[in-house]
């Protein structure tokens, strides 16, 4: 109806402020879900839930997820998907402990070596042999976790000694936890890096609409190729961070990772179809999860409630989407 | 030719879309065992009155009588039922079905229990194909197996499984080579002879007399003349088809010295050599100076659009060479083409032209975002709006608030968008595929402007169009496209429709090009 003419009624003109784009609505819609779910913690947990170390434990807590996430928005942006960002973690942790005895930094380069490697397969068989992404993501899902397992004989190795490597997972700087300074510093580069340059312009005009973006001058091939590297990038910082909390390089871990970062930057309001994406959604959608499990937790209430009450979110958050649009 | 009531009469038939109407007082009628063939130019109305009769659209008024009793509108199951039944230019049938299962798709016989009857389902295949005189078709074969005059024969007969009486034809010849539109000839005097009458409709203006029994002329959703005999000279008939009145839309027009008034024989801004991407592009070559505004005329599939994409890199060319003020573009390479001055208003605006849940400015900025992010990569938002406000307020754009969404503009307005972007770009050379489709009067007239405008600056322009009065208008010269080659050359202030239609559709005397190999 509001294809017909110039003077079409405008969304959102009633409101007092300027709404900047369609995805912020969803991005004030889930600032009001994260206060409400401090609010009802407060509540329902006012001993335990509201203090600054669980809060800084949550932080902490989200921020593997939430830094794949990040890197799951680019992917999105697109319209992809990568279904290997949990199998690549727990490859990119193995490939750091082989390097293990060669210190914290030669751990870190094979972490990020080894994210950016299967990445960077993952780019080329989507972008320059047009395999689907599900499918090449998803082959990369089985080939990672094998890898993983294969050069780690199935067993974790420890870390224990890697002092910079386990600062990642339990070192602070003023007081906030290092992984979580993490997850603030990849979000604030990756929101200017969507947002105010060229490259995001075009990771969004690719999901929006491919055709029109090559006729425009957009370099669509390369444009694909880079969102799969900069997801296996992602992929190898939260696997330092996992492997820090965790002290160990283990090939086992990182399961599911895709799903919950596939949620969270739904929730956020980046549109799975491609052309819209929201960084500070995607941040607010991992707050949200975490925020949601450390509750559930903090009250003793199970796993398998923690898993319906999120695939609810998941579909509540969708339906509102479909809404709005 | 009226003793009988017709099986099909349609009256004052009116259909608006917004901003255009696409049908505006449409009369004829079609009696039992007629063929009635349909003419008109690309953009007439034909497609959209055939669809008001199937009741795949409904039309804003006038009526649809079979039999003499209005059909319901709008519901494609009521036409079914009233034995209308269309076949569709391209042939919607599933490929990897078979032959009886894709004649009964969606009305199978069954068996008790729900099961198929598939003993049925071929026996009463096997009838309609010999009714059809096809009984050599295998009724067991996979409809993608078969060529393409066959699968229409299938289309055919799914229709006739429908216990039809009224058969709309759209152009069924275009996919045929000459033998096979003789074999669908045959078919098609079968059906007269069980007494069904045909709506057939054709750019070719030879198959009216060969198969038809009257004619009507549909020109800018009117018909312009209604059951005229068949036996209607050729080119009595272009004349209807043309005969509209143009009106004033168009600026002054350019010309070829216009932009290089100093040098006579100013190099060439655009030069295509021996360009061919088979089958719709043969080798083609020409040059466009400066300051002129080249239209390409032609019927729809005459490779026009084709034509554009191999010039601008989006399709591979089998051979030849683009140069851009001398300089050779590489092949296949749209970014080198835009480096090089080119731009392209496409085809298809929404689909291929525009970002429709982007803002306007961020549509206009997308060829040239670079330049927004000079130091540091970081692009600077108010400097981009502010460009592009600057290019859309140039061009009237309604509305100019760059922070809008593309979606809500009306059809010209996101023309401008498009326009706009090539305008801040500043290129040299542009390509512009039907610009003002889907564009209302007022904004046509506006596109032209600016159109006229752009080559008197000296740039360079390409105008693909279905429309003669708007290439005659516009244009310095005109090419008219014919099966993928360019046919003639016209000096855009000699030309005529008539002369531009003569050429685009193909001469009586020669055989129309084979579409398909076996």
């Amino acid at each position: 109806m509001s294809t017909v003419q110039g003077a079409a009624p405008r969304r959102g003109r009633s409101l007092p402020f300027k709404l900047p784009a369609r995805s912020g609505l969803q991005e004030y819609t889930l600032v009001g879900v994260v206060l409400l779910l401090l609010i009802v913690g407060a509540i329902l947990e006012p001993d335990a839930f509201l203090t600054s170390d669980n809060m800084l434990n949550v932080l902490r807590q989200a921020s593997v997820v939430g830094v794949i996430a990040i890197g799951m928005t680019f992917v999105i942006a697109t319209s992809g998907i990568d279904l290997s960002v949990g199998s690549m973690a727990a490859a990119a942790s193995v490939a750091g402990g082989q390097l293990a005895d060669s210190g914290s930094l030669m751990f870190v380069l094979g972490a990020l070596g080894m994210g950016v490697l299967l990445g960077g397969i993952n780019a080329g068989a989507i972008a320059y042999g047009k395999v689907v992404p599900f499918i090449a993501t998803l082959a990369m899902f089985t080939m990672a976790r094998g890898l993983g397992l294969w050069m780690s004989d199935k067993q974790p190795v420890s870390i224990f000694d890697l002092e910079f490597v386990r600062w990642f997972g339990n070192g602070e700087v003023l007081g906030i936890p290092s992984a979580a300074v993490v997850f603030l510093a990849v979000t604030a580069l990756a929101w200017v890096l969507l947002n105010r340059t060229p490259y995001g312009r075009y990771v969004v005009a690719v999901g929006g609409n491919r055709e029109a973006a090559r006729i425009a001058g957009v370099n669509v091939r390369r444009i694909v190729f880079s969102v799969y590297v900069i997801s296996g990038l992602c992929v190898g910082i939260a696997a330092i961070l996992l492997s820090g909390r965790l002290a160990s390089a283990s090939p086992i871990v990182g399961n599911l990772y895709e799903l919950d970062a596939i949620a969270a930057v739904v929730i956020g309001g980046t549109a799975l179809a491609g052309g819209r994406a929201s960084i500070v959604g995607t941040f607010l959608g991992v707050i949200t999860f975490a925020l949601i499990f450390n509750l559930l937790t903090l009250m003793d209430l199970a796993t398998e409630i923690q898993q319906v009450t999120k695939g609810l979110i998941i579909l509540a958050a969708v339906l509102i989407q479909r809404r709005e649009r | 030719m009226s003793t009988a009531t017709p099986i099909l009469s349609v009256r004052g038939l009116v259909k608006h879309y917004p901003g255009a109407k696409a049908l505006d007082g449409v009369d004829f009628d079609v009696q039992a065992g007629e063929v009635h063939c349909l003419l008109g130019p690309n953009g007439a109305g034909k497609s959209t009155l055939i669809k008001c009769v199937s009741g795949a659209v409904e039309p804003t008024s006038g009526q649809v009588l079979v039999d003499g009793e209005p059909l319901p509108t709008g519901t494609p199951s009521a036409s079914l039922a009233h034995g209308v039944a269309t076949i569709y230019q391209e042939l919607d049938l599933v490929e990897d079905l078979r032959v009886y299962d894709s004649i009964f798709l969606g009305h199978e016989p069954r068996k008790l229990g729900g099961l198929l009857d598939r003993a049925q389902m071929k026996r009463r295949t096997r009838e309609l194909l010999e009714r059809l005189d096809h009984a050599n078709i295998p009724v067991d074969a996979r409809v993608g197996q078969l060529r393409p005059a066959a699968q229409q024969v299938v289309s055919i007969a799914r229709a006739l499984s429908h216990d039809v009486r009224l058969l709309i034809m759209d152009e069924p010849s275009a996919i045929l080579d000459d033998n096979e539109v003789e074999t669908l000839f045959g078919v098609v005097r079968r059906l007269k002879a069980d007494g069904v009458g045909v709506v057939y409709i054709s750019h070719r203006l030879d198959e009216v007399a060969r198969i038809g029994d009257r004619v009507s002329v549909l020109s800018d959703g009117r018909t312009v003349a209604t059951g005229l005999p068949a036996d209607t000279p050729p080119d009595v008939l272009v004349e209807k088809m043309v005969g509209r009145k143009v009106e004033q839309l168009f600026p002054d027009r350019a010309t070829a010295s216009g932009g290089g008034a100093d040098g006579a024989a100013a190099a060439p801004a655009l030069e295509l050599r021996g360009l061919a991407r088979a089958p719709e592009v043969k080798p083609t070559s020409f040059a466009v100076a400066p300051g002129e505004v080249l239209g390409i005329g032609g019927l729809v599939g005459a490779g026009r659009t084709e034509l554009l994409r191999l010039i601008y890199g989006l399709d591979k060319p089998d051979a030849g060479e683009v140069h851009v003020h001398g300089q050779r573009l590489k092949p296949a390479n749209p970014r080198a083409a835009i480096r090089t001055g080119l731009g392209m208003a496409p085809e298809d605006r929404k689909s291929q032209g525009l970002l429709l849940d982007w803002s306007l400015a961020r549509n206009v900025t997308l060829a040239d975002l670079p330049r927004f992010a000079p130091r540091g990569g970081v692009l600077s938002i108010n400097g981009e709006r502010q460009a592009a406000a600057e290019q859309l307020r140039a061009l009237k754009t309604v509305p100019d608030d760059a922070d809008r969404i593309v979606r809500e503009l009306s059809g010209g307005n996101q023309q401008k968008v498009v326009l706009a972007r090539w305008l801040l770009r500043e290129c040299k050379v542009l390509l512009l595929d039907e610009p003002t489709r889907g564009v209302d009067v007022g904004a046509k007239a506006e596109i032209y402007g600016v159109i006229a405008n752009l080559a008197k600056a000296g740039l360079a322009v390409v105008v693909v169009s279905s429309e003669m009065p708007e290439l005659i208008g516009l244009c310095t010269r005109i090419l008219v496209m014919r099966e993928g080659e360019i046919v003639a050359e016209v000096a855009g202030d000699e030309a005529t429709e008539l002369e531009l239609l003569r050429h685009a559709v193909a001469p009586t005397d020669t055989a129309p090009v084979l579409e398909e190999t076996a």
